[in-house]
């Protein structure tokens, strides 16, 4: 169907050019290139000078042709740069982050959807509320409390930040699909002798996949990608998450900028690859989450 | 049936764990964030309650209310500068379809998706004056009296800081117009071939109507994303030079861990709630209600 909407639309286009309206797209054309070359260069010149000596970085060229591509560089970005042990805390915390987040809102949201109880009006309102709340307006107090429990420096001390920042918006998008699921499909189970529990695994996840698989995108990128949570909680190196490799070595390595290139390449690394085997799923799980939220 | 639907023990089990998580991480923070505000605690040692001398110091803050400024700039810089381009290419990728209308949007969101760490610090370097790729890039176009310290000059350093977060932010605006388009349906955009509209008088009087519920999700997104803005300010100039390039969420951050005033940065994080609270009820009552 789409298609012979293109060649409706491509015919017309052919039908009613005029030489002025040409230019016009020509300009259009070429504006969409320079943004799409604004948009990837950066990217292009921070893997090109990954790869070069640190005293070539100074001369007059855009990019450098490596004549001699410098992947020591990246050797010393990996062991220096603790990108093993960032990596494997980064994994950690990311999986149960994400997975207690999608669990959580899948069962608030049912019990805000489809249980009968007086409070839960005020309940879910609290938490809708927290989609409006800055997760830098939470720093300085967690800072404080973390500290006096002594969670600060632990997996904990980002998990539980992160699920907490992170299921508001979970709820709302998955209040909203479970209202779109059939109620005769839990009443068949409940008739059937099955429990709640048995509603929400066998009906409720498996319905709600499309939300589901949102609100783990919308997570993981958050969680991802966080650094000033982690910066601010995380009073030793030992939890640190991937983006602290970059942190650490400004000031360490502040002349080898080639170096320092190569890190940010490797750091950027695993959300590029993940974007590039799942760009349909991200950018649909994207679009869901941010046109309802 | 019904008895299950209200089962207490049920509801408390679905409810109770997530729900300390929020309570634990959001809701119960922005209350001890209020109590410490209205104390004189530098974050270390004794403090006293001094009642709300900091909220009216806030109030009386020149800083304070520059980073509201600075996050309108960016707003107003949005929504003027990097929406309708998002629009146009939305609605034009649309039209030539294939493998065209993939690449570049694949292309379009790359940028949002690395660390904000990374492209932090990968425009630091692009605006190097030693090494940079903007200074560079000037010279190699013979436009070298344009060169400059983008970073440290406080004419041009939020503008510096503007495009960085615009550069990221580009593929998020882009890709919400583009479902939009997506999302309208086919029918009418025939029946307009059939009367015979023209490209323009389709667009105008069609795309944008239909679009207008989309546009005012986006535009308050960006509005609201504004005003949050921290990372990119911290991990470039935290602020500087002076506070030129502040903004809120960074102003409260440094104010409680650099400057030793911690029940400070808790009064400014306290209005800082406040004002994405009110802006994001207006915004919602101004725009969403008209299309929904």
């Amino acid at each position: 169907m789409r298609n012979v909407k293109y060649q409706i639309q491509a015919d017309s286009i052919k039908a009613s050019s005029l030489p002025g309206k040409k230019f016009a797209r020509y300009f259009i054309y070429l504006l969409l290139l320079i943004v799409a070359i604004g948009q990837l260069f950066p990217l292009v010149w921070l893997i090109n000078y990954s790869l070069v000596k640190d005293g070539d970085l100074f001369g007059p060229d855009l990019l450098i042709w490596p004549r001699d591509p410098q992947f020591k560089n990246y050797k010393v970005a990996w062991v220096d740069g603790k990108i093993p042990q960032y990596l494997l805390n980064s994994i950690i915390i990311n999986v149960v982050s994400v997975s207690l987040t999608v669990l959580f809102s899948v069962t608030m949201s049912y019990a805000f959807v489809r249980m009968q109880w007086k409070m839960r009006n005020i309940f879910l309102t609290t938490i809708l509320l927290g989609m409006m709340i800055p997760l830098h307006a939470t720093l300085l107090p967690n800072f404080m409390s973390f500290r006096a429990v002594g969670i600060a420096d632990s997996y904990l001390g980002l998990i539980i930040p992160y699920i907490g920042i992170t299921l508001p918006l979970g709820t709302f998008l998955m209040t909203g699909f479970i209202r779109s699921i059939p109620v005769s499909i839990e009443e068949s189970i409940l008739i059937d002798g099955g429990t709640i529990l048995h509603i929400i695994i066998h009906a409720v996840f498996p319905l709600a996949k499309p939300a589901v698989i949102t609100v783990i995108i919308m997570t993981f990128f958050t969680t991802w990608n966080d650094f000033i949570m982690a910066a601010t909680y995380l009073a030793s190196d030992r939890y640190r998450t991937l983006p602290f490799a970059v942190y650490n070595f400004a000031g360490q390595y502040a002349s080898r900028y080639a170096v320092q290139f190569a890190v940010m390449t490797l750091v950027a690394l695993p959300s590029l690859l993940l974007y590039m085997a799942l760009n349909d799923q991200i950018t649909k799980g994207i679009t869901i989450g941010a046109l309802k939220g | 049936m019904q008895s299950y639907r209200q089962n207490k023990k049920t509801i408390f089990m679905l409810v109770a764990p997530g729900y300390a998580f929020f309570l634990l991480a959001v809701l119960f923070p922005i209350g001890l964030s209020f109590y410490y505000a209205l104390t004189d605690w530098s974050g270390i040692g004794s403090f006293n309650y001094i009642g709300f001398d900091n909220f009216q110091r806030a109030l009386g803050d020149r800083v304070f209310w520059h980073s509201l400024k600075n996050a309108a700039t960016l707003a107003i810089m949005t929504v003027t500068i990097q929406h309708p381009l998002a629009f146009l290419f939305a609605v034009l990728l649309d039209r030539i379809g294939g493998k065209v209308e993939r690449i570049f949007k694949t292309i379009f969101f790359i940028p949002c998706v690395i660390p904000i760490m990374v492209t932090s610090k990968m425009w630091v370097s692009i605006y190097n004056s030693q090494y940079g790729l903007l200074n560079k890039a000037l010279d190699f176009l013979h436009l070298g009296f344009l060169k400059q310290q983008w970073l440290g000059d406080p004419k041009i350093v939020l503008y510096s800081l503007i495009v960085i977060m615009m550069w990221q932010g580009f593929g998020w605006a882009f890709l919400i117009y583009y479902a939009g388009v997506k999302s309208l349906p086919e029918e009418v955009f025939e029946a307009a071939k059939i009367d015979g509209a023209n490209r323009r008088q389709t667009l105008g009087r069609i795309t944008i109507p239909l679009m207008l519920p989309v546009i005012a999700v986006n535009v308050i997104w960006a509005v609201i994303s504004s005003l949050k803005q921290m990372e990119t300010i911290y991990l470039t100039t935290n602020g500087g030079p002076g506070n030129v390039s502040q903004f809120l969420a960074n102003y409260l951050y440094i104010k409680a861990f650099d400057a030793y005033e911690f029940a400070y940065g808790n009064a400014v994080s306290v209005l800082f709630v406040a004002v994405c609270l009110i802006t994001t009820v207006v915004l919602n009552k101004c725009f969403k209600k008209e299309y929904y």
